[in-house]
């Protein structure tokens, strides 16, 4: 059963303590020069899987609230960053987690162009980069665990369960709340996320991408993509074709070339036929 | 190479060598390529505390830590250094009763008292005060400026810890040796304050029980900034039973910046006033805006009663970068005006202190008799508990009862009892800080998390002070007496309102509580 975690932000603090267990369990580096994990200028980066960024909302009244929206890879159900690397460097597993197996990239970097969310980041720093972002902690859910982010939240603002589970949840306080509001960001979005969020203001106040299709972003691609053997086949097909051509064409005037020397016209040399060895 | 080769009769040319240097690659490239393994995933290398680690969904008990505004004047924390052990959390929670006392979503701040406990109980020193100590450096290097500090009544008992002295070392004398050591002009007591606000306090307590507000009787004490906020946030309708008279440390700063400016000729901008606390909502405290009464009073609003707090931890190590050894300092005595205090106002920094020393002055001024040697030594307002009661029958008025707490948790108890109607009290002293200020969020972390016996030592050298003392009445201060005859009139006169009292300001509608008034 896919896993997942239902993230309800009116019960964020903005503690931050999910930024600090996420760089604890995956040994990551503080950058908060460059890129700060919490705050309004917080940034997803290369060191930083996971970020809770302030936001200051208008509410309806015209008095502004604070909200802080916590960030990470939100684990596409049918990822297009695995639909674009052709290294099975990133890979869905069968529990939720999009991971990434560093051993397998080559670089190329289609992942970060191919993400709807703009998650994956790259290495630049680094003489050897790697591309980063977060594991949802698929080491500690194989063994049973939450990942670490969600078991050090103070406040519970994140569950983590079974995803059609978390779904049912989330509709369940939505439809009993009049505050929040009637939509659960990553039911539906590219083809629904492991990570789905609840809110009491509009996701797109608040830094989210709305609008975006509902269709699995794979699918654009997968009709063609699937040809790509059969493209490859029959080019190599193409390739042998000309080469056989091109070999028997060379035979042929080699052998008129010898048949006419045979035949004494003495005007052969130097006006060769340009297949010299 | 080629050479080489072909000496030792093995003949190698350019061709056969590329030749194989390509097939050997090509092998190599091969076994790679085939043998590709996926390796480990990516992450997972570090480590959480273990009671992180179990399995399921069940909520770990002692987790995560508390939220702290980056704009918090009072409080920082360094994400580096936090382990999430939970600690903070524990202490906001279940002592302080702030974390999870409040209703979710937040509104527009992260509700928070500054009292600092946190950084007490916080393992690896990740949270600390907010480091003001080289904002003190630079008014001491310029030359233009007047420094003059003020010292709490429970940093003398503790800073000697952060030297190796045993706990509650008394280093009263070293302390103002260090401090002029250190560059500062002026040393000033805030004992002597404290003896200032006693007169203020209880003059007002005294009106109150006779009859002008006795609807706002039980009087709370208001000297402590993290019950003052707490109060602001959780109990706005209480607001109204505060003393409206300041902390000592602001009393202090509306002192220097008028009395001691004008009798020293000092124009009071150029006066930088500095307060050493133990405390870290003392910095806040000093940032309210309405903290600039000498200003207001001077028609200068801009100057401010308190320009810099330090806690005793920054003191600590100021006097080390210095290179002072504080212990063998020989002592010192503050400077003249505002210093000359009575055991009543030493005692403040205790749970029961201001409580204690209130009552011996509004018992005289009560009567104009001399309060009872049993006052002197009143036991059941003294000790650690956090919820304390006792009464005192005072001629002519009655039985005055009193209730002290310390830790807010415990002040909720009481405070929840008043507004429910129960007023049995007149008179309830609340310090933020369990035990009181001696230990404050701003003293030297002699015990993580801060322990009983460490509270005992210096709350006994804080009472060994007042034994001491040849006098023990807020009202006998020479100095003060002094300064209502030569500057303030009487205690609760109009210039005493204006530099020395305050108003309060309802912050419920920043923190959804359960108890809003809307």
């Amino acid at each position: 059963m896919s896993k997942g975690v239902l993230v309800d932000l009116t019960k964020c603090v903005g503690c931050g303590s999910c930024t600090v267990a996420c760089k604890m369990y995956n040994a990551r580096s503080w950058i908060d020069d460059r890129a700060p994990s919490a705050g309004p200028s917080a940034l997803l980066a290369d060191e930083n899987w996971t970020v809770v960024r302030k936001v200051t909302v208008d509410r309806d009244g015209g008095t502004p609230a604070w909200r802080f929206v916590k960030q990470q890879c939100l684990h596409c159900e049918q990822p297009a960053c695995a639909s674009a690397c052709f290294a099975r460097a990133l890979q869905k597993t069968e529990d939720g987690p999009v991971v990434y197996y560093p051993n397998l990239c080559v670089g190329c970097r289609y992942c970060m162009v191919a993400c709807p969310f703009d998650i994956p980041k790259y290495e630049w720093g680094r003489s050897l980069p790697l591309v980063t972002k977060c594991m949802m902690c698929a080491s500690r859910i194989a063994e049973g665990q939450r990942p670490a982010c969600v078991s050090v939240c103070p406040t519970g603002a994140m569950t983590f369960g079974d995803r059609g589970a978390l779904l049912e949840q989330a509709h369940t306080t939505i439809s009993g709340d009049d505050t929040y509001v009637k939509h659960i960001y990553g039911e539906k979005e590219a083809g629904g996320t492991s990570w789905i969020y609840i809110s009491d203001v509009d996701f797109s106040k608040i830094g989210f991408k709305t609008g975006m299709t509902e269709k699995p972003l794979p699918s654009y691609t997968e009709k063609y993509t699937h040809l790509t053997p059969v493209v490859g086949g029959a080019w190599g097909l193409v390739l042998a074709g000309l080469y056989v051509f091109n070999k028997r064409k060379k035979t042929v005037s080699k052998r008129d070339v010898d048949a006419r020397a045979a035949a004494g016209t003495g005007e052969g040399d130097g006006t060769g036929t340009g297949d010299r060895p | 190479m080629e050479n080489r080769n072909k000496g030792r009769g093995g003949p190698l040319s350019r061709r056969s060598f590329f030749r194989l240097a390509g097939k050997t690659g090509g092998a190599a490239g091969a076994v790679v390529a085939t043998s590709a393994c996926e390796g480990q995933p990516a992450g997972g290398n570090g480590w959480v505390p273990e009671q992180y680690n179990a399995k399921g969904n069940f909520p770990v008990q002692v987790r995560g830590r508390v939220p702290i505004d980056p704009a918090n004047l009072s409080i920082v924390r360094d994400d580096r250094k936090c382990i999430l052990c939970g600690q903070c959390a524990e202490a906001c929670d279940h002592v302080q009763s702030v974390m999870g006392h409040y209703r979710l979503p937040l509104i527009d701040t992260i509700p928070c008292v500054d009292c600092g406990q946190c950084s007490l109980w916080c393992p690896s020193a990740a949270i600390t005060e907010r480091d003001d100590s080289t904002r003190l450096l630079r008014a001491i290097a310029d030359k233009t400026l007047h420094v003059v500090v003020q010292m709490a009544p429970s940093t003398r008992v503790a800073l000697g810890e952060d030297f190796g002295l045993p706990v509650g070392t008394n280093v009263e004398g070293q302390q103002i040796a260090a401090l002029r050591k250190l560059g500062v002009d002026a040393v000033f007591d805030t004992n002597f304050s404290a003896d200032l606000t006693i007169m203020e306090e209880a003059t007002e307590l005294v009106g109150r029980i006779a009859g002008k507000g006795r609807e706002t009787l039980p009087q709370f004490t208001s000297c402590c900034p993290g019950w003052v906020r707490f109060c602001e946030m959780f109990y706005p309708d209480m607001i109204p039973h505060l003393s409206s008279a300041k902390s000592p440390m602001t009393m202090m700063g509306a002192m220097i910046k008028t009395h001691y400016a004008d009798r020293k000729g000092i124009d009071p901008a150029k006066i930088v006033s500095v307060a050493i606390m133990p405390c870290t909502a003392k910095k806040s405290e000093a940032a309210r805006p309405e903290m600039n009464g000498a200003g207001r009073q001077l028609g200068r609003p801009e100057i401010r009663d308190i320009d810099i707090v330090l806690t005793t931890r920054e003191l600590a190590r100021m006097i080390k970068a210095a290179g002072i050894d504080l212990t063998a300092l020989p002592p010192e005595s503050c400077d003249g005006l505002l210093s000359e205090y009575t055991g009543a106002g030493a005692i403040f920094g205790n749970t029961g202190g201001v409580m204690e020393a209130a009552v011996r002055t509004a018992y005289f001024l009560a009567t104009n008799r001399r309060p009872p040697d049993a006052l002197l030594e009143w036991q059941p307002v003294r000790g650690l508990k956090g919820l304390k009661e006792a009464s005192v029958a005072i001629p002519g008025v009655g039985d005055v009862r009193v209730a002290i707490v310390s830790g807010l948790g415990n002040a909720r108890q009481i405070l929840d009892r008043v507004r429910s109607g129960a007023k049995p009290w007149h008179f309830i002293e609340v310090m933020a800080c369990p035990g009181g200020c001696i230990a404050g969020g701003g003293q030297p972390r002699s015990a993580v998390p801060p322990s009983d016996t460490i509270r005992q030592a210096r709350s006994g050298a804080i009472y060994s002070v007042d034994e001491r003392a040849t006098i023990r009445l807020s009202h006998e201060n020479g100095e003060i007496k002094a300064v209502y005859e030569s500057y303030l009139g009487r205690p609760n006169s109009e210039l005493a309102h204006h530099l020395l009292h305050t108003g309060y300001t309802d912050r419920s509608m920043h923190v959804a509580t359960g108890n809003r008034r809307d």
